[in-house]
C-alpha cells in the first residue's frame, strides 16, 4: 500500500505522448518533483511525498517512457527539448505558475532549461545527484563505455553492458548490474528491488532510445558553464560521496558555479533519496522553507525546569494485539508516577480502544499512514507474508518516522516509548543525530527468520535484515535506553540470526531485559469462572466452541474450513454448540448455516468467552494465544502460512508453556479439526501458568528512566 | 573575560552625543542589537554576541546614558526621534544598508521607528519582551501610574518607580526593578549583573530619559501599520514589566510570529540564553534566505 494516494492526477499529451502527473497536498510552495526517467518513474519520490505533501503541494511526473506516460521508442521523443516541454505541460495543466524544482540526476539537466526558458516560472532547485554534462568530473566507466555506445559487442560484461544493443537485447541484465553498482550501501535490498522493478516497467529499447536522445542538440563545455552560471535561483544541491553515475565532484562543481548549497552524504551513492530518505527530507525542508522566508509558526517554548514530564507512547498499530498490554503499562507507569502526562501516537483500531480507556491521543495521529490497512492489504487467504510485508511497507515507515520526529521535537518529551514502533527505531539508528529524549524498545519477538517458501534467498534477506539491526545496536548503544522483551529468555526461540550471526538467545539476553509476558487483564479465578459461563449464556451441559480469526478480513478461509467441521463433530458431540466470531469485515451471510452453529460480527469482551468456552480455535497471534493459555482453555490454532513470528516466535512460546495444539492450515482438513474438537474440547489442561506482573515489572523499569 | 571582544570598536556623534559602538564577526547579514532603557548597558547582550557573531556580522552600541556612551542629562537626547536617529547613525557609520533588528524591552519603540522611517534599511526585527504601550500594564504598574513625579512616604514595591526615590535611593530601586525583570528561580547572577550595569550610571541620567518619553498608543500602531519586513516576537508570559499581550499585540499588528516562553520573565536573553540565540540565528537565516531569492 502506498503512504499517501495523490489528491488529484491525470496526463498531459504532449506530441502524442501521454505524460502521467499527480499532486499531493495544498500547502505553498509548489514542489515539483522530476525523476531521472526512462530508467525510473515518480515512485522513486516514495519516501519523500508523504512529509513533502504535509508540508508543500508537491506535483509529480512520470517521464515519457515509463511510469504510466507513453512509451515512446524513437530517440527525437526523448530529446532534452520533449522532457522539458513536458514539465512545462504538467506546470500548465495543474495550475502551477511557480514551483521549486527537485531533480534527480540527468532530470537536472532538464531543470536547468526549464529555468533557463521560463524566467519566474522556477523559484529554487534542488539537484539530487545531478548529472550535468562536463561539470567536475565523469565517472571513468561512462568515459570508457561511451566510444563503443553503438558497437555489437560478444558477451558484454559489467560496465560494457552501457551499449546500445546490449541494453536492447539485454535490458534486465543491464539494469541489475546498474543498480546493483549504484546501491553502494549495505542493507540495501528493498531499494535495489524498488529500482530494478520500476526501471523494468520500461523497456531496454527505450531506455536505449533516452540515451540516443540525450545527445541531441548536445551542447559545448562553454554553453554548458555559461547556463549554469545563468541558473539565477537558489539551489541545493545533495550528493552521495560514493555515487558511482554521477561523480560527486559533479555535484559540487554545479553548487560552486550556480553559488548553491553543498549536502554532501558521506558513505551515500547515486539513491540518497531513496537510502537517506529521513535525511533528505529535512535537508529540502529546510533549504525550501529558509528560502522562501517562511515565518516561523507562533509556538511555546516552557522553561526547563517548569516542564512537566511528559512520555509519547507510541503502540503498534498492526492489529490490537499490543493495546492492551501497552494500556496496562501506561497505568502501571502512572501509578509510580503520579504526575506524568502520556499522549499516544497510535492509529485506527488501537486509537478505538485508547479512547474507550479516556487516554489522550496525540492530534497528528490522525496524519499517520495505516501500517494496520497495509497489512490488511497484504494479506490473502490464510496467507500473510509478513517479512514481506514489513520490507514492503517502507515508505510508510519512513512517512510515519517523520511525523512521530516532529512529534518529539516540538512535544519537547522526556521519553518515548515504542511498542514494536519499527520506524523510531529504525530510523533513529540511521539517523543518530535526531534522537529526542530516552527511548523505550519493546518487543515480543527478536529476529526476522525465513519462511521455507522464500528458498535461499530470503534466507539472505532475513540474515541481512537481522545484521543491519545488529549492527545499529552496536553501533549506537545509546539510542535505546532501555529495550524490553516482554517474555523470559525461554520464550526466545534457539535460532541464529543467519549464517555468522549470533544465536537469538545468547544476542537477545545481552541486550534485553525481560518483563515475563504482559496479558493486560487478571484472569478470572476458578470461582469467577462459572458465573460468567452462564452470564453469557453458555449452559454446563453444553460444549462451547468459539471460533475467532480477529477483527481483520484475513480469516474467513480458516472460518469456512472449520465450520467444515462443524457437523461431522457434532454426530460424535451431539453437545457441541459453535460460536463464530466472525468480525467486522467478514459478512456471515455468505457463510454455511447448521443447528448448534452462531455467527457473531463484533463481539464485546470477548476475552471472557474465551475464558469460559470448552474450546477455542483460533488463528496463530500471540496476543490472543497467549490469552487462552492465561485463562487455560483448550485450544486449536493455526498460523498464517508464511507468517515467521505466528509459525516460529509464537509456537516456540505456546510449546513452553504448553499450551494449544498447533495445526497446520494447508494439510488439515475438516475431518481432522473435527477430530481435535471431538478429543480437546473440555479436556482439562496442563499450560504452565502465564505471569500476572509483567505490566508493572515493565513500568518499573521505565520509571527508573523518567 | 569577555567571551568574545569586538573586532573593531568606535564612537559617532549623533546629536550632540557620543555613541560607543562594537562590531562583531563579518557574516554576510547584519544584526544590529539596539540598546535598550539606559539602566542597563549594551553588556546585556553578552549570552548572544559570541554566538551570533560566527554566523552573522553583529553591531552593538550604547544609548546616551550609559556604557561608552555619554551620561548626558538633556531629555532630547532620549526622545523616540534621537534614539531612532542613533541607531541609522551606528548603520552609517559603520557603513550598514541594511540589518535584522533586534531589541529588547523599551528598544522595541526605536526599532519600530526605524522600520516605519526606513524599511529599505530593514531586513526584519526582533523583538524580545517588548514594552510598548498598546495593551494597559500590569495591575501592579497601573496602580503607579501618573505617581513618578509624587514623592512617596516609604515606598513600596512599584511605588519606588519614581523620580525622588531613584534620586534618594538609587541602587535599592534597581534592586527592586531587576528582582522583578527575574522571576525565575535561580537567577541571583542575572540580577547581579543587571544591577551591576545600572550602577555605572546615576538616577539623574534616568530621570532625564523618563522626561522625554510618552508616545501613545495610537503612535506605536501607526508604527507597527507601517512596517513590511518579517517580525518575531519572543515575550515571557511571567513577563512583570511589560505582560505577554503587549508582544502578542504586536506580532498581530505586524503580522509577525510570537513564541512564548512559558515560565519566562521579562529579558529571556540572559535567563534563557540558548532558546533566544537559536531563535534569533534561524530567524536571521530565513530572512538570508530570502535575500538570496532572485531579485
Amino acid at each position: 500500500m502506498r503512504a499517501r494516494e495523490p489528491d488529484t492526477e491525470g496526463y498531459v499529451e504532449q506530441d502524442g505522448v501521454p505524460i502521467y502527473y499527480e499532486v499531493h497536498g495544498s500547502g505553498q510552495p509548489t514542489l515539483m518533483l522530476v525523476p531521472a526517467s526512462p530508467i525510473t518513474h515518480s515512485r522513486m519520490w516514495k519516501g519523500l511525498i508523504p512529509d513533502l505533501a504535509r508540508r508543500y503541494r508537491v506535483v509529480t511526473i512520470d517521464g515519457r517512457g515509463n511510469g504510466r506516460s507513453g512509451r515512446p521508442t524513437d530517440p527525437e521523443s526523448h530529446s532534452r527539448a520533449a522532457n522539458v516541454a513536458d514539465i512545462i505541460s504538467v506546470l500548465d495543466a495543474t495550475d502551477t505558475d511557480r514551483a521549486a524544482l527537485v531533480a534527480h540526476c540527468h532530470a537536472n539537466w532538464w531543470a536547468m532549461e526549464v529555468i533557463a526558458e521560463n524566467p519566474g516560472r522556477v523559484s529554487a532547485l534542488v539537484a539530487v545527484d545531478p548529472g550535468i554534462p562536463y561539470l567536475g568530473k565523469s565517472q571513468p566507466h561512462w568515459i570508457e563505455t561511451g566510444p563503443h555506445w553503438g558497437e555489437i559487442i560478444d558477451d558484454p560484461i559489467g560496465w560494457q553492458l552501457n551499449n546500445r544493443h546490449a541494453i536492447t537485447t539485454q535490458h534486465r541484465r543491464w539494469v541489475e548490474f546498474f543498480f546493483g553498482e549504484q546501491l553502494v550501501e549495505p542493507h540495501s535490498t528493498k531499494h535495489y528491488e524498488d529500482a530494478v522493478s520500476w526501471a523494468l516497467e520500461s523497456t531496454g529499447e527505450i531506455l536505449a532510445a533516452g540515451d540516443d536522445g540525450f545527445e541531441i542538440d548536445f551542447p559545448d563545455r562553454e554553453t554548458v558553464e555559461a547556463a549554469c552560471r545563468d541558473v539565477d535561483v537558489p539551489t541545493l544541491v545533495i550528493h552521495g560521496d560514493l555515487d558511482v553515475c554521477q561523480h560527486v565532484e559533479r555535484g559540487k562543481a554545479f553548487a560552486e558555479i550556480t553559488g548553491g548549497e553543498f549536502v554532501v552524504i558521506e558513505g551515500g551513492g547515486h539513491l540518497t533519496l531513496a537510502r537517506d530518505p529521513v535525511k533528505v527530507n529535512r535537508a529540502i525542508t529546510e533549504f525550501v522553507d529558509r528560502i522562501e522566508g517562511k515565518p516561523m509558526r507562533e509556538r511555546t517554548w516552557p522553561r526547563g525546569l517548569n516542564r512537566r514530564k511528559r512520555v509519547l507512547y507510541v503502540s503498534s498499530p498492526i492489529g490490537l494485539g499490543h493495546a492492551r498490554r501497552d494500556i496496562a503499562i501506561a497505568k502501571e507507569l502512572k501509578k509510580l508516577r503520579p504526575d506524568l502526562e502520556i499522549d499516544w501516537l497510535a492509529q485506527d483500531p488501537v486509537t478505538r480502544v485508547l479512547e474507550a480507556e479516556g487516554e489522550t491521543i496525540h492530534p497528528a495521529s490522525e496524519w499517520l499512514a495505516s501500517e494496520s490497512a497495509h497489512f490488511a492489504s497484504e494479506a490473502s487467504g490464510h496467507d500473510l507474508h509478513c517479512f514481506q510485508a514489513l520490507r514492503r511497507m517502507d515508505e510508510i515507515l519512513v512517512a510515519n518516522f517523520m511525523i512521530f520526529q516532529e512529534v518529539m521535537e516540538e512535544g519537547l518529551y522526556d521519553l518515548s516509548l515504542g511498542d514494536e514502533a519499527w520506524d523510531i527505531d529504525h530510523f533513529w539508528h540511521e539517523n543518530p543525530e535526531l534522537k529526542r529524549g530516552d527511548h523505550v524498545w519493546m518487543t515480543d519477538f527478536v529476529g526476522f527468520l525465513p519462511m521455507p517458501s522464500g528458498g535461499s534467498h530470503e534466507e539472505y534477506l532475513t540474515a541481512d535484515y537481522n545484521a543491519e539491526m545488529i549492527e545499529h545496536i552496536a553501533r549506537y548503544p545509546r539510542i535505546r535506553d532501555l529495550a524490553l522483551f516482554v517474555g523470559s529468555p525461554d520464550d526466545i526461540v534457539p535460532e541464529t540470526f543467519g549464517p555468522g550471526l549470533p544465536k537469538i538467545r545468547d544476542w537477545t539476553e545481552e541486550h534485553f531485559q525481560f518483563t515475563g509476558y504482559i496479558t493486560g487483564f487478571e484472569p478470572p479465578t476458578d470461582d469467577e469462572l462459572a458465573p460468567w459461563r452462564s452470564q453469557l449464556g453458555y449452559r454446563e451441559d453444553e460444549k462451547v466452541c468459539v471460533v475467532t480469526v480477529g477483527g481483520s478480513g484475513v480469516g474467513r478461509d480458516l472460518l469456512e474450513k472449520v465450520i467444515a467441521a462443524y457437523p461431522v463433530a457434532k454426530q460424535s458431540m451431539p453437545e457441541l454448540r459453535m460460536v463464530v466470531v466472525a468480525g467486522p469485515r467478514i459478512d456471515p451471510a455468505g457463510l454455511p448455516a447448521h443447528d448448534g452453529l452462531e455467527y457473531h460480527g463484533y463481539v464485546h469482551g470477548l476475552y471472557r468467552h474465551l475464558a469460559v468456552c470448552d474450546l477455542a480455535i483460533v488463528q496463530g497471534g500471540l496476543t490472543t494465544t497467549m490469552e487462552l493459555a492465561a485463562t487455560r482453555t483448550p485450544f486449536l490454532y493455526f498460523p498464517l502460512r508464511n507468517h515467521f513470528e505466528q509459525n516460529y516466535h509464537v509456537r516456540h512460546r505456546l510449546d513452553r508453556y504448553g499450551a494449544g495444539q498447533y495445526m497446520d492450515y494447508a494439510v488439515t482438513d475438516p475431518g481432522a479439526i473435527a477430530a481435535e474438537i471431538i478429543a480437546r474440547a473440555g479436556a482439562p489442561v496442563d499450560y504452565l501458568p502465564v505471569e500476572s506482573n509483567g505490566a508493572a515489572k515493565a513500568a518499573k523499569m521505565i520509571a527508573d528512566l523518567i | 573575560m569577555r567571551a568574545r571582544h569586538p573586532d573593531s570598536e568606535g564612537f559617532v556623534e549623533s546629536g550632540g552625543v557620543s555613541i560607543g559602538y562594537e562590531l562583531f564577526g563579518d557574516g554576510d547579514v547584519t544584526l544590529l542589537l539596539l540598546p535598550t532603557w539606559t539602566i542597563i548597558n549594551t553588556r546585556f547582550w553578552k549570552l548572544q554576541v559570541p554566538y551570533l557573531a560566527r554566523h552573522f556580522r553583529v553591531i552593538t552600541y550604547d544609548g546616551p546614558g550609559n556604557g561608552r556612551s555619554d551620561r548626558t542629562v538633556d531629555p532630547q537626547s532620549y526622545s523616540l526621534a534621537a534614539q531612532a536617529s542613533h541607531a541609522i547613525d551606528v548603520m552609517d557609520e559603520t557603513g550598514t544598508e541594511e540589518a535584522v533588528l533586534v531589541s529588547l524591552s523599551m528598544g522595541s519603540m526605536w526599532s519600530l521607528s526605524v522600520a516605519a522611517e526606513h524599511p529599505d534599511r530593514v531586513l526584519g526585527q526582533v523583538f524580545i519582551g517588548p514594552s510598548l504601550p498598546i495593551t494597559p500594564p500590569s495591575p501592579a504598574r497601573a496602580g503607579i501610574e501618573g505617581a513618578f513625579w509624587v514623592e512617596h512616604v516609604d515606598p513600596q514595591g512599584w511605588e519606588k518607580y519614581n523620580a525622588h526615590y531613584w534620586t534618594t535611593n538609587y541602587q535599592d530601586f534597581s534592586e527592586f526593578f531587576f528582582s522583578q525583570c527575574f522571576p525565575e528561580p535561580h537567577s541571583t547572577k542575572q540580577r547581579e549583573d543587571c544591577v551591576g550595569w545600572a550602577m555605572e550610571t546615576h538616577a539623574e541620567v534616568l530621570v532625564a530619559e523618563a522626561t522625554a518619553r510618552g508616545v501613545d498608543h495610537n503612535t506605536v500602531l501607526d508604527l507597527c501599520s507601517r512596517v513590511t519586513s518579517p517580525v518575531l516576537v519572543i515575550h515571557g508570559d511571567d513577563d512583570r514589566i511589560s505582560p505577554l499581550s503587549r508582544g502578542r499585540r504586536l506580532a498581530e499588528a505586524t503580522a509577525g510570529s510570537l513564541v512564548t516562553v512559558q515560565d519566562g520573565g521579562h529579558i529571556p536573553l540572559a535567563r534563557d540564553p540558548v532558546v533566544v540565540n537559536l531563535l534569533i540565528k534561524d530567524f536571521a537565516d530565513r530572512l538570508a534566505g530570502r535575500q538570496k531569492a532572485p531579485a
